[in-house]
């Protein structure tokens, strides 16, 4: 109804928002798609976790948190709503919304959520749909407060602001934390139920603390207005959350591919997998490696192989709990077809290659490039 | 059904437990509200605080009072416009709403303690409205009373009388 209402008012504003956050979800979807190389999840079930964090955490987050923040000023005071509202309602509302698109995930197909990382991966869909629906919101919202009609200027300002300097450390982590909570809730039935509903309610509980201390107004006044300031807000509300989620992923997906690549050990098939190709598998940074040293013509070769290998990675653990179909046969004979292809191609073995000189003055350059942005949108908004 | 009544309960019973609690306070009407951004202003005889629409703070803020029917609301805001550009900027948010157009022209008025500022009114579905706005200080002060017309006509008077002691000090 809003949403109908704002693109009317402002449609070259509204498209501009469409587009731009559009296009932020892009690499986002990218990056939590592939987290789980081994056992990628259903398109159909990441559609439905982007959905359900875009239409329905967010139409119910809308009311829910501002309703709590009404209730804090009229229990509390309206000095305690202004100051501490946002922080208490808003996190409380839509943490609670997006952890239960991951419970929705699981009670749709369970079968699809068999380890911590799954859970990750749909608490971050959840989170990266609220996320960019929640931004358009904002823009919106800028647009109409900005009282100059339907210009695109609130939207860009709001882009770099939530979009590139608050986007990373925003719902999708905050949701991939909450998400780990219920995967571990469901997966590790090898724990008490009392420590599998612990961990889960503390899984949701940091996901909760990291919003509140995000929303807070700690640091709101204290460190001036320069961009210098902002940089330092962002980093004291927003690095300690982003590191230690960070750590908490990475665990998870070593411990899966440590798992799988374990399961492909016990082949001792050279041309299945030989033992180079393990060592790389393991590491999302060691297979693109690989992938780019086959160069221009046998990276896609190198990507089906390494994809091959992860399905029959998965086809062993599900034939080890003896609920195979059949497919380890299948996908023995594709791992060894795509073996052919490569040896075709005088490339027999998907390793990773030592860094070169190149890759590290590209990395260096990037970072350079990507301080100087961020540099300059922090200046422009600080200073603003 | 345990997931659709959690967010049953997020989406409609939170608003409704917001809606059982009563929202207004009393308010002093002879001495000044702070309202944000160090503006004050002193309420009409008779308003009552509706802390929904109230939420003071250090750089802007916002107030809401009610006399009965009629909603009285003044926003502080940084600004660093112009008078013209920050009427420009309220009439344009009131046209940008549904149904809302401009009535009438704009005068210019101006508080007791010497903010010059503008003023105009509108209409919309079942109601009218004033606005008034005021620049001073780096802050825009915008003010907006809407109601029905026979209750704006009853305290408009003692609202108007209100505005003038709005105070940027």
């Amino acid at each position: 109804m809003v949403g109908v209402r704002f693109a009317t008012t402002y449609p070259l504003a509204a498209l501009t928002a469409f587009v731009l956050f559009g296009l932020l979800a892009v690499p986002f979807w990218l990056f939590v798609s592939e987290l789980d190389f081994f056992e990628r999840e259903p398109a159909a079930l990441l559609v439905v976790a982007f959905s359900w964090g875009g239409l329905v955490a967010t139409a119910a987050s809308i009311p829910g948190s501002a309703a709590l923040e009404d209730l804090t000023a009229k229990l509390g005071s309206p000095s305690l709503a202004a100051g501490w509202g946002a922080a208490l309602a808003a996190p409380t509302v839509e943490e609670i919304a997006k952890t239960l698109g991951v419970v929705a995930i699981v009670l749709i197909a369970r079968a699809q959520v068999n380890s911590v990382l799954d859970g990750i991966v749909y608490g971050a869909m959840v989170g990266l749909g609220f996320q960019i629906v929640e931004d358009i919101v904002f823009a919106m919202g800028a647009v109409a407060l900005a009282g100059n009609g339907d210009h695109v200027q609130p939207v860009i300002a709001t882009f770099l602001l939530r979009g590139f300097l608050s986007g990373v450390w925003s719902h999708t982590l905050f949701g991939a934390l909450a998400g780990a909570g219920i995967g571990y809730l469901v997966v590790r039935t090898d724990r008490s139920r009392r420590v599998r509903f612990g961990v889960a309610v503390l899984a949701v509980a940091g996901a909760w603390a990291s919003h509140v201390l995000w929303n807070s107004p700690i640091l709101d006044d204290g460190l001036g207005n320069g961009g210098l300031a902002l940089l330092a807000v962002l980093v004291v509300k927003g690095l300690p959350p982003l590191v230690l989620i960070l750590l908490l992923v990475r665990s998870a997906h070593d411990r899966e591919a440590d798992y799988y690549v374990a399961q492909l050990a016990t082949l001792g098939d050279p041309e299945l997998i030989t033992e180079a190709e393990l060592g790389v598998l393991k590491s999302s940074a060691r297979r693109a490696s690989a992938r780019r040293r086959a160069g221009r013509r046998g990276f896609l070769a190198v990507r089906r192989l390494q994809r091959a290998q992860a399905r029959l990675a998965v086809e062993l653990s599900r034939a080890a709990g003896s609920v195979s179909d059949g497919s380890v046969g299948r996908w023995c004979d594709e791992v060894r077809e795509q073996r052919r292809i490569l040896v075709g191609m005088n490339h027999p073995e998907a390793i990773s290659a030592p860094r070169s000189w190149r890759q590290t003055a590209s990395t260096v350059a990037t970072t350079v490039l990507a301080v100087a942005v961020l540099w300059a949108a922090l200046s422009s908004l600080g200073g603003a | 059904m345990g997931l659709v009544t959690a967010i049953a309960g997020l989406a409609f019973g939170l608003p409704a437990l917001d809606r059982s609690l009563p929202s207004e306070q009393p308010v002093r009407a002879d001495q000044p509200y702070l309202i944000g951004g160090g503006v004050t202003v002193v309420p009409p005889p008779g308003a009552v605080l509706d802390v929904t629409g109230t939420r003071p703070g250090d750089e802007d803020g916002s107030v809401l009072f009610r006399l009965g029917p009629v909603r009285y609301s003044i926003v502080v805001q940084p600004f660093d416009g112009t008078l013209q550009a920050a009427a420009r900027r309220l009439r344009q948010r009131i046209t940008d709403t549904s149904g809302y157009q401009l009535t009438g022209s704009e005068l210019a008025v101006a508080t007791r303690s010497g903010v010059a500022g503008l003023q105009g009114g509108y209409t919309g579905p079942g109601r009218g409205g004033r606005y008034a706005v005021f620049v001073d200080g780096g802050h825009i002060i915008e003010v907006t009373v809407s109601g029905a017309d026979l209750d704006l006509g009853r305290t408009l008077p003692a609202i108007e009388a209100s505005t003038r002691t709005l105070d940027p000090s």
